[in-house]
């Protein structure tokens, strides 16, 4: 099976990297998006692997970060992408 | 004779000022009793909705004192039915609190459940596109959430309803439904339940 690594940040990441599901701090109590913080190892595809089970729908969090990421290949540790 | 006389004019004036005196007390009574019905009545409709436990307190005074009327017990009808508008006033005060306390809330989950359920939308339309789901999820939750989101859209579409129809209590009881309805759906995603609907 073809697997895309889309948005690999560094190589020799082991496996599904630890990530944190956490909300976004702020004033606003209603919000229920959720958010990830990238860790070493991560890609868009294995995000989207993770929250949806399908790594193909790694565009749907890069759209939903337009504002931070200019291509859905690079991604950098520490990012906060917010999964829609 | 003169003597007995005398003592049949005492009596029958004095039976002439109780009936007068009765008179006056079942008057008193009989106006009081309508102005505490006609107080009740103008705070009745929008008090049964949002304090109706207080308003039922009132309403069973009224009869209480309408039942003692009926006795002929007027002086206590009397008092009865004279603490009544005051006792209105504390309906009154207590009504324009709770519908401020109302209308906060209201405002609250207006502003709020919109972002939670346009979330949840995108979720469940990004995860009806995925070839597999999540590995915590399985197909029935999937569909369960779906089933509740669409409920919960409905239900929150008739909470509108109330409010715009002035039933302000019902519309935030419905919307605090929509929001703990809401919450489950977060939680059966695997999404993060807000702070404002924790509570």
């Amino acid at each position: 099976m073809k697997r895309i690594f889309r948005g690999r940040i560094e190589k020799g990441g082991k496996g599904v990297s630890e990530e944190d599901v956490k909300e976004k701090g702020g004033s606003d109590s209603w919000s229920a998006e959720q958010w990830h913080e990238v860790k070493k190892g991560d890609t868009l595809s294995k995000i989207a692997e993770r929250y949806y089970g399908d790594g193909s729908l790694y565009m749907k969090i890069f759209e939903a970060n337009r504002n931070i990421l200019r291509d859905p290949n690079l991604i950098k540790v520490g990012q906060k992408l917010r999964i829609p | 004779m003169r003597k007995f006389v005398l003592l049949m004019v005492l009596v029958i004036f004095a039976a002439g000022l109780t009936v007068t005196g009765c008179s006056k007390a079942k008057g008193q009574a009989e106006v009081a009793l309508k102005a505490a019905e006609k107080a009740i009545s103008e705070v009745k409709p929008e008090a049964e909705k949002i304090v109706p436990d207080q308003i039922k307190a009132l309403e069973a005074t009224l009869s209480g004192a309408k039942e003692k009327f009926g006795k002929g017990d007027y002086s206590a009808a009397l008092s009865d039915a004279q603490a009544i508008p005051g006792k209105v006033k504390e309906i009154v005060a207590s009504l324009n609190a709770k519908k401020d306390e109302l209308a906060k809330t209201w405002t609250n989950l207006d502003q709020g459940l919109p972002k939670m359920m346009e979330a949840i939308k995108s979720r469940v339309g990004i995860l009806s596109k995925s070839k597999k789901l999540p590995a915590n999820m399985t197909k029935e939750k999937f569909e369960e959430a779906k089933s509740e989101l669409d409920n919960a859209l409905k239900d929150w579409e008739t909470a509108k309803e109330s409010f715009k129809g002035g039933k302000l209590a019902e519309a935030v009881t419905k919307g605090n439904a929509v929001k703990e309805k809401a919450a489950q759906v977060l939680q059966i995603l695997g999404m993060p339940v807000p702070a404002a609907a924790k509570s």
